[in-house]
């Protein structure tokens, strides 16, 4: 069984529903700069990483085309390959954007990862803590916040 | 692959809490390495001892250096930790199947698939397993699944071949699905209990209430499926000259019977 | 097929007694191709649960010997969801009341199924 990891607890239930009801493959909730807050079926530190830089990569460099044609940024994308999929989806907490990048097998299918995706916003949304008074990112605060979270994601 | 371990060793170096034990240990015991193998899941095992995939991992080595008996003390444990854990139950399929238990080798094996369906593996082994167990059976068709096919459907039309009882976990409690001339029931029953749920969920997330049968007509017959009792599930199986509402009526009276043996067994 | 003409076609089911929504699915994504529903039913929940539904079910019955089904009924104590392939990929789905004439329903579908070969 593969293990669901969060940084903040508050996110573990939401996730935990997710992943049983879509048969998820691997999950990651993030900011859209790549700061993970919660993952389900990674081992790796180092795939944690790159998938959370490539899917907001992703996300930001269609928001780019999505302003070209002048169209809000796009709220999911999804691309199918012959055996697994990859879907993003953006969604807004109190403290702000997010994003989540699913990754399924042919055990579940868009559709389900869309249907139960909106359950999982609407899950985690309810259970967010009140944003903290915002404070001066310094680039230290954000290295040590990244490896902090990354460590919270690896430990039991 | 050597510059994967060393980025491996690297990083548990660098955080000895992190799960990526379970890659290396996998990659050290895959490249023949078994010594440095257990020694890299034993100290993650020490850090991390609920974790039912690092006894998975360690059983795995046991079993490749030919401890087989520690390597199912390893897969039980898993099991303790997570009952629906596929690699456990993987291992201790191949450990039966060793031991020329069939029969729990199926049982481990159908447990395994129900846990991942996708796992091509499994489906190979299951296959193997059946073999073995068909031609261990050489003498056919009085086997223990006609017996107790007898004892719940006895009387009813196709009672020794078209009617499957089958528990939620997916095993199958009476009845027999041949194909062929080959009993398929276990196979039948694996899917039967990803069906079921589906249909629960399905039921209830688009405002059916509870569900209460499922009918397929397929090219070469009709299958219909039920819950006679919160725990079980019936499969009846026709050909096509079965008209569905006649079908029903078969089902109907096959959920009664079942019904009727399951609660003489309870007693 | 323009979108229109698909929901020319599904529309047709929905004149039944008791259908209360049909819809054209994707049937590898669980995706709304088309549909003509009632208030209240939730069509990407019914696209994407049926879709699956009917994978699961095709392997129960392929493994028992009958083959990939071509019509699937899921009976509930509320309502039944009624289903039919229509090719590999595009899949006819409806929802209906507990006691509508399946009989007439299937008619339609299949009606629909070939108006949309």
């Amino acid at each position: 069984m593969k293990p669901t990891r969060v940084v903040e607890p508050w996110a573990a239930p939401p996730l935990e529903r997710f992943v049983a009801e879509s048969a998820a493959r691997l999950v990651l909730l993030m900011s859209p700069s790549g700061q993970v807050f919660a993952q389900h079926g990674f081992t790796r530190a180092v795939d944690v990483m790159s998938a959370a830089a490539l899917g907001a990569g992703i996300v930001a460099s269609t928001g780019e085309m999505a302003r070209m044609v002048e169209e809000p940024s796009f709220a999911a994308l999804n691309h199918q390959g012959a055996h697994h999929g990859i879907f993003l989806g953006s969604f807004t907490l109190p403290r702000g954007p997010m994003l989540a990048l699913v990754v399924y097998g042919p055990d579940s299918s868009v559709g389900l990862v869309q249907l139960f995706f909106e359950e999982l916003v609407r899950d985690l949304v309810q259970s967010a803590p009140a944003p903290a008074p915002a404070r001066p990112a310094l680039a230290a605060d954000f290295e040590n916040d990244l490896n902090e979270s990354l460590a919270t994601l690896f430990r039991t | 692959m050597v510059d994967d371990l060393h980025a491996l060793r690297a990083e548990l170096a660098r955080d000895p809490e992190s799960l990526v034990f379970l890659r290396l240990g996998e990659m050290l015991r895959v490249a023949g390495e078994p010594d440095a193998a257990a020694r890299v899941t034993l100290d993650g095992l020490h850090r991390h001892p609920h974790l039912a995939d690092a006894h998975d991992l360690y059983a795995r080595i046991l079993a490749d250096v030919g401890d087989l008996e520690r390597a199912g003390d390893e897969w039980s444990t898993a099991l303790s930790l997570a009952p629906r854990h596929g690699g456990a139950h993987k291992g201790l399929g191949f450990l039966a199947f060793r031991q020329r238990d069939f029969e729990a080798a199926l049982e481990h094996l159908e447990l395994a698939l129900a846990s991942d369906p996708s796992d091509p593996t499994v489906v190979q082994a299951l296959h193997t397993v059946r073999q073995a167990f068909e031609d261990r059976m050489a003498a056919p068709p009085a086997s223990a699944s006609i017996g107790a096919a007898r004892q719940a459907f006895g009387g009813l039309e196709g009672a020794e071949d078209g009617l499957l009882l089958v528990d939620p976990q997916g095993l199958v409690m009476a009845g027999r699905i041949a194909v062929g001339g080959v009993d398929q029931g276990e196979i039948v029953a694996a899917y039967l209990a990803g069906a079921s749920q589906e249909a629960a969920r399905t039921a209830r997330l688009i405002g059916l209430g509870d569900w209460t049968a499922i009918l397929a007509e397929g090219p070469a017959g009709h299958v219909h499926i039920a819950p006679p009792t919160p725990a079980a599930l019936l499969l009846v199986r026709r050909d096509r000259s079965v008209p569905p509402g006649r079908l029903q009526i078969v089902a109907e009276r096959a959920a009664d019977a079942a019904r009727s043996w399951l609660e003489e067994a309870a007693r | 097929m323009s979108s229109a003409a698909y929901r020319r076609v599904i529309e047709a089911i929905t004149r039944v007694r008791g259908v209360r929504g049909a819809m054209l699915v994707a049937a590898a994504d669980g995706l709304i191709v088309a549909d003509a529903l009632m208030e209240g039913i939730r069509g990407n929940a019914v696209a994407a649960l049926a879709a699956s539904l009917v994978k699961r079910v095709g392997n129960a019955s392929e493994a028992s010997g009958v083959g990939r089904p071509h019509f699937v009924q899921l009976r509930g104590t509320e309502g039944m969801l009624l289903t039919l392939p229509t090719g590999e990929e595009l899949l006819l789905v409806a929802v209906a009341d507990p006691d509508v004439n399946v009989g007439l329903v299937r008619l339609e579908m299949l009606r629909a199924a070939e108006g949309l070969a």
